[in-house]
């Protein structure tokens, strides 16, 4: 489903991302560790196509397709969603007028029937309740006067409604205490899916522990340095990032 | 007639009328015309009386009042309750008087549908415990325009106004308002959506007495060669303790030749008194546009959301639904147009 070949990437000319390597298969779920300063946001943006961050050199292949030179709202219609470390408050634009908007948006760009106001709030209200999302957070200002919890709470919403192929979720475990973040990973794990596919960028292997990844890989200095199972995450947590770079030199 | 205030004059700084009009068209401008869109409820409308109110205006009020002699008064009579709906359908000199007098109330809505150059000076008197809410829409159009307003309120009375502006070639708003009673209120707000036009706010808030408040919030959004302007004076006077008064004023410029000037200012001569101003001009904001986009929201329909969001709160403190309504299509018109 992904396949990030040799990829290089800077931002305001400084380079980050130096040559990475990554294949995801459809059904899987990938977890990407590293140290502070290692391009894991660099990878979530370039993934997602944030202006500013710019390929190099090198490829991102996306269900055969070439991503470079796609907008966000482009990749967002053809199934990417990354989930972010610091979702936006935005005043004025109430959390269900922007489900909405952002979710018609998506399939008009697919061609698809858009869905109505009542067809949306259903659809929302539906998937809020496992989430422990409230009516009232709803028809607040998007994530505006929202706790840190209740924002990652809103993004895997979104990731619900959006029902997307590839999802990329950014640091989701920062700043959760160990309620929100079990609240949070049942969430995730329930969304996943045979034809969907997973990147887990995390610095902790805390999250590991509930969101359960099928291979781990491990950034440094804008390079995949070493991969595996499940069990490097607690090889992580048991020696620290140093040693393992240190390893791997 | 004086020379046209030029940008040589302190408070015409951003809004040099001898630029956008020339001298023979203002000696030569009619007197204006007026038309009565709607009224009801306890609104009497008459011509104007021989000796009407003359509260403090700006540098242009001088010509209207000297060369206007005709023009609407309304009144609403102690404890009625009205609303009218005012067009100014034709440019030139003009002038108007609003009474509304102790424990009334009044909604007025003003349309500015001329489209030559106008210069009107207004005065508006509330009497204690009167109300008056006041829409000026002001469409985008091609010529100088420029409405001064003196607004005194008496005790208890409240008077609170909003300005949609969409610009011209210049468009001046003057308010001298002053809170002349215990417990007088003025609540302000606007907003202008500017592609390559200009809009002036300038107000002058006098807290003449203890405990009176004024609120004041405009949003300016400019692209283009736009230009918007928000001068707010608040001088509060020896005494007026208790006065409570807070401006907000905020821009966001969309193209690199767009100018927003915003110019909050206080002088405050009493003591224990509450203020507060703030101004800030900028961009839309980069990570709120990529949250969109990543979204699945097109660039223009997410600048669109995010133009709409900032404007929010000032179209919002229009409390009539009808009127919020068409100013909010209004926007979203000019929010599509801008470049």
């Amino acid at each position: 489903m992904l396949e990030i070949k040799d990829l290089h990437a800077a931002v305001d000319g400084k380079e980050i991302l130096k040559g990475l390597t990554l294949s995801v298969g459809a059904g899987e779920v990938h977890a990407i560790m590293g140290p502070n300063g290692s391009g894991k946001s660099t990878l979530s943006y370039v993934l997602a196509g944030r202006e500013g961050y710019e390929i190099t050199s090198g490829t991102i292949r996306y269900n055969g397709e070439d991503l470079a030179g796609m907008s966000p709202d482009q990749r967002a219609a053809r199934g990417i969603f990354l989930a972010m470390q610091y979702p936006v408050e935005i005043p004025g634009v109430t959390t269900l007028t922007f489900l909405k908007t952002a979710l018609n948006a998506q399939r008009r760009a697919r061609g698809e029937k858009e869905v109505d106001a009542v067809g949306v709030l259903r659809l929302v209200r539906e998937k809020a309740k496992a989430l422990q999302i409230s009516e009232e957070m709803l028809k607040r200002a998007l994530n505006v006067g929202f706790s840190g919890g209740e924002k990652k709470r809103l993004e895997i919403l979104q990731m619900a409604l959006f029902e997307p192929k590839l999802a990329i979720l950014d640091e989701t475990d920062s700043g959760l205490d160990i309620d929100a973040l079990k609240l949070v990973a049942d969430g995730v794990n329930a969304l996943r899916r045979p034809d969907r596919a997973m990147l887990v960028i995390t610095h902790y292997q805390r999250l590991l522990d509930y969101i359960v990844p099928d291979r781990v890989h491990v950034l440094s200095a804008g390079r995949i340095i070493k991969e595996g199972g499940k069990e490097l995450a607690h090889e992580l947590e048991a020696k620290g990032y140093a040693q393992i770079v240190k390893d791997a030199a | 007639m004086n020379a046209l205030p030029n940008r040589r004059v302190e408070d015409w700084k951003y809004s040099d009328l001898r630029n956008a009009v020339d001298e023979v068209t203002v000696v030569a401008a009619p007197v204006a015309a007026w038309s009565v869109l709607s009224a009801d409820g306890g609104v009497e409308i008459a011509d104007l009386p021989e000796i009407a109110p003359r509260g403090t205006h700006g540098a242009m009020a001088e010509t209207a009042l000297a060369r206007a002699k005709a023009g609407p008064y309304v009144r609403v009579p102690r404890g009625e309750a009205g609303a009218i709906h005012l067009a100014l359908t034709e440019g030139g000199h003009g002038r108007a008087v609003i009474v509304v007098e102790e424990g009334a109330s009044l909604f007025l809505r003003e349309t500015v549908s001329a489209r030559d150059f106008a210069n009107v000076a207004a005065d508006i008197v509330l009497g204690a415990h009167a109300r008056l809410t006041h829409l000026r829409f002001a469409p985008a159009n091609a010529v100088a325009q420029v409405a001064d307003y003196a607004v005194r309120v008496a005790g208890g009375a409240s008077y609170i106004a909003h300005f949609a502006n969409f610009g011209g070639r210049l468009s001046r708003t003057e308010l001298h308002i002053a809170l002349e009673g215990e417990g007088a209120q003025a609540h302000l707000s606007g907003v202008a959506v500017l592609e390559g036009s200009h809009a002036d706010v300038t107000t002058h808030v006098t807290h003449s007495v203890a405990d009176t408040t004024s609120t004041q919030l405009f949003k300016y959004v400019a692209g283009g060669h736009g230009r918007g302007v928000y001068q707010g004076k608040v001088t509060v006077a020896p005494g007026a303790d208790g006065s409570d008064s807070r401006q907000t004023a905020k821009g966001i410029l969309l193209h690199d030749r767009a100018e927003i000037n915003l110019k909050p200012e206080l002088e405050i001569l009493a003591d224990d008194v509450k203020c507060a101003h703030g101004a800030a001009v900028g961009d839309l904001d980069a990570d709120s546009l990529f949250y969109l986009r990543s979204r699945g929201i097109p660039q223009t329909e997410a600048r669109a959301l995010l133009m709409r969001a900032f404007l929010g709160d000032a179209v919002e403190a229009i409390a009539d639904e009808a009127a919020r309504a068409d100013v909010w299509r209004a926007v979203e018109a000019a929010l599509e147009s801008l470049s």
